[in-house]
């Protein structure tokens, strides 16, 4: 019994249940929820609310507001009421500002890094004002469920690209959260609907929100939650639905320039009138001394060419799955913006079937996302699920003339690895720049660019007798990591893709500390103990693993020379400094990679050879 | 010591026998139970390096099924896998009901931009450039398991020149329609 304690699926012990929770951070509403009182449900704050409104307020002496509390300053105070953040992490200046969308609050160019957020408090990276929402939800979560948590598995839009989702990650890190996986938001929603179900075959999530666009095709079957395609629009919402309305009705009374804050309450107002709509078939939109009544007929007309887009992404998504709508068995419609009756009527038609609103659109990405917490927490025994995501934008290398070359296709699985090899065009070369960018186009210029590196140190040899190999590794949480190694002499670069958009481990490490200060946290103190609960899981992980596999997979000097390198980590856990701790977590670590290595090969044999009995 | 033996095979590796033609509920039923024993979120609560040697077996095993679950990836694997270079670039067709196929689907593209309705010209010429390209994967297999393998190589440079054309309506589709 003892040896499989680290079994994966494994359940633990009851006393030693893991708090994880799954966190839905929208563009207008975010949520947390967790397994909880033996069921998965959101969780509420004191007032008994679980959705908190993603808005964050910048008020007098470095007080900040977060949800509801910080919504009702929009009106009063719009340039320091942050809302919608989520449509610019991971965007430069230049991105966000192209749609002419009428802003509430001031950007600030940084040129091709992030966007900035002009505030009383100073210039906020929307991956700041992020943190500040995940920090209330876990806080919130903490706070009802008694403890601390052991990480969070946070979802993102499907058609986020690496910049998005790393922005999202840093801003975990920066609320001091562990992220066990980023999930996709139309996944999250399938895994909530299909354990319910318990549904087999093809179905679509249509997930239309406040501020993004996803539409992903699932095959589902026996728990495993394969995605096949999945497309979308990281800038199409509810948002625009307002935006939509709001330039109708400046149009039809003849409005110029608006200030910032009427432009707020223009949008407040046209917000309002939307979600109005959804039961009445004529709603008022007033503006000051302006009223105009708007009927469902002309806002259907204002909202046909954007959900045209989206019933655009649902058909090449289809194709890209290889399905015909006669395949889908089921549309699964999630997020606020499905409740549109025009939405709701123009999706039936197209894929010629009912699509599914009974569940609710608000609450199913965030329940699907902690059932999946649950799981990377270890708390769940036997039935587990497997989801199987893709990669949703190309990835691809500049080549001559500023084309892109792909490299990874679009909607591939993840994880997944690719090598490209490269050579040198000039005699005794010894660096090579190589820009790695994110999306379909031909041209540099319209694709993502997600960085841009240089390797060095080639040896110099005739023009194009280097071999430089690339590999591309993007992770289960779709994100990219690149390293290069010249294959001819072995030197290898390791090279993290991130600068671009995404904030260096400088700058986090900044604004760690800054945060530590004042929450008045001992940095060294909290550094021990996290090095010391990683030491423990090793031993534990590595002991349960020796016990069950250790004979048959390592010799007896392998097993005498790992379980001495533990025993010192023992030690140094227990009167070692943080740093000393990490030492030796790395130098067990690495003499058992070997033996983790084998322990999944003969993990892939088994479960092979248990498939060829099956058939015989 | 247990050790995989055929590293690179992907047939082997998905335990799946080297031929064209696969059942393809094996293929995704073999893949499935792979990748339950070594997809990383098996190994959340595991070390970096258990997580990273996961994400590593587990990308060996997408890429093994996405080269047997498309019929041309296929393909070029099974000629490369028997000794076969694959480069069709520089290949002339003599075929002429190929060349004639390749004329109309080359115009249909390009006349693509100019179409008044430019979705439903995406759609037929999706639909003629899948129908081509069954058609040559058909003449492929009956190539290859007679052991014809200049019919087979030959067959096989149409679907890699078909699923360039594809390729070419897939971007100028983000083009028009502004994905
Ligand atoms: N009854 C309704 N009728 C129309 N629209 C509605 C209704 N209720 C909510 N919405 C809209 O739904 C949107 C919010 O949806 P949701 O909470 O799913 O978004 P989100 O998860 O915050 O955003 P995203 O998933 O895009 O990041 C808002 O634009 C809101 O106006
Ligand atoms: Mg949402």
């Amino acid at each position: 019994m003892l040896m499989q304690i680290a079994e994966p699926g494994q359940s633990p012990e009851p006393h030693q249940r893991k708090l994880a929770v799954g966190i839905d951070l929208g563009t207008t509403n975010s949520l947390v929820a967790s397994f909880r009182n033996g069921r998965l449900q959101t969780l509420r704050d004191a007032a008994g609310e679980q959705l908190l409104p993603s808005v964050v307020y910048y008020g007098e002496n470095a007080r900040v507001l977060v949800g509801k509390e910080a919504e009702a300053m929009a009106a009063a105070d719009p340039a320091n009421t942050l809302a919608s953040v989520k449509r610019l992490m991971g965007r430069s200046y230049n991105d966000v500002t192209l749609s002419p969308a009428l802003s509430t609050y001031d950007l600030v160019d940084c040129g091709e890094d992030m966007v900035k957020l002009q505030t009383r408090a100073g210039a906020l990276s929307p991956v700041q004002v992020s943190a500040e929402i995940l920090k209330v939800l876990a806080a919130r979560a903490q706070e009802s469920l008694g403890g601390e948590l052991v990480g969070a598995v946070i979802t993102v839009p499907a058609y986020f690209d690496d910049a998005q989702r790393q922005a999202t990650k840093d801003a975990a890190r920066l609320a001091g959260l562990k992220v066990l996986r980023l999930l996709n938001e139309p996944t999250a929603a399938a895994v909530a609907y299909g354990l319910d179900e318990k549904e087999e075959g093809a179905i679509a999530v249509f997930d239309l929100g406040g501020g993004t666009f996803d539409i992903s095709v699932l095959q589902l079957s026996k728990g495993v939650f394969e995605v096949l395609s999945t497309g979308g629009d990281s800038a199409l919402g509810g948002d625009d639905f307002d935006q939509a309305i709001a330039a109708w009705f400046m149009q039809s009374v003849g409005l110029g320039e608006l200030s910032a804050v009427e432009r707020r309450q223009l949008l407040t107002a046209c917000r309002a009138a939307k979600e109005g709509l959804s039961d009445a078939e004529q709603v008022d939109v007033a503006l000051g001394q302006h009223l105009l009544s708007l009927t469902r007929e002309v806002f259907n007309d204002l909202v046909d060419p954007l959900i045209d887009k989206a019933i655009r992404a649902c058909k090449r998504a289809l194709r890209d799955a290889r399905l015909s709508h006669d395949d889908i068995q089921n549309v699964v419609m999630v997020g606020g913006s499905t409740r549109v009756p025009r939405v709701r009527e123009r999706v039936g038609q197209w894929f010629g079937r009912e699509p599914l609103v009974d569940i609710d659109p608000d609450t199913v990405v965030a329940i699907g996302a902690a059932s999946q917490a649950e799981q990377l927490a270890g708390n769940r025994s036997g039935e587990d699920t497997l989801l199987l995501d893709v990669i949703p934008l190309s990835l691809g290398v500049e080549t001559m003339g500023g084309l892109t070359e792909k490299i990874i296709h679009r909607n591939t699985t993840i994880p997944v690895a690719m090598a490209q090899e490269f050579t040198t065009f000039k005699d005794g070369q010894t660096a090579m720049a190589i820009h790695v960018v994110q999306g379909e186009r031909e041209l540099v210029d319209d694709c993502r660019s997600l960085a841009k590196f240089e390797l060095r140190g080639i040896p110099p040899m005739v023009a194009g007798a280097a071999r430089i190999k690339v590999t591309f590794q993007v992770d289960a949480d779709g994100l990219l990591q690149v390293s290069a190694r010249e294959e001819t002499t072995g030197t290898e670069s390791q090279v993290q893709v991130k600068p671009a958009y995404g904030l260096s481990d400088t700058d986090i490490a900044d604004m760690l500390t800054s945060s530590y200060a004042a929450a008045g946290e001992d940095k060294e103190a909290r550094a021990l103990r996290e090095q010391q609960v990683e030491a423990e899981a090793l031993l534990q992980a590595l002991s349960a693993a020796l016990l069950a596999d250790g004979e048959a997979l390592l010799s007896e000097d392998e097993q005498k020379d790992l379980l001495s390198k533990m025993e010192v980590l023992h030690q140094q856990k227990q009167d070692g400094s943080a740093a000393d701790i990490a030492r030796h977590i790395e130098i067990v670590g690495a003499a058992s990679e070997a033996f983790a290595e084998r322990r999944m090969d003969a993990s892939i044999k088994k479960a092979l050879a248990g498939r060829q009995v099956d058939e015989i | 010591m247990t050790e995989i033996d055929h590293r690179d095979d992907h047939f082997a590796l998905l335990g799946l026998p080297r031929q064209f033609d696969l059942d393809q509920g094996a293929l995704t039923a073999a893949y499935r139970e792979l990748q339950r024993s070594v997809h990383p979120d098996r190994y959340a609560g595991k070390s970096e390096r258990e997580r990273r040697i996961a994400v590593q077996k587990s990308s060996q095993i997408n890429e093994a099924y996405d080269t047997l679950k498309s019929l041309t990836r296929r393909a070029a694997y099974l000629l490369k896998l028997s000794g076969h270079s694959v480069d069709g670039s520089n290949t002339s067709f003599t075929d002429s009901n190929f060349l004639m196929q390749q004329i109309t689907l080359r115009e249909e593209l390009a006349e693509l931009e100019g179409a008044s309705d430019p979705e439903a010209a995406l759609d037929a010429f999706y639909r003629d450039v899948d129908g081509a390209i069954a058609e040559h994967t058909a003449a492929f297999q009956r190539g290859f398991e007679d052991g014809d393998y200049a019919a087979a190589k030959d067959e096989y440079a149409k679907l890699q020149f078909l699923e360039k054309l594809r390729s070419e309506a897939e971007r100028k589709e983000g083009e028009l329609l502004d994905y």
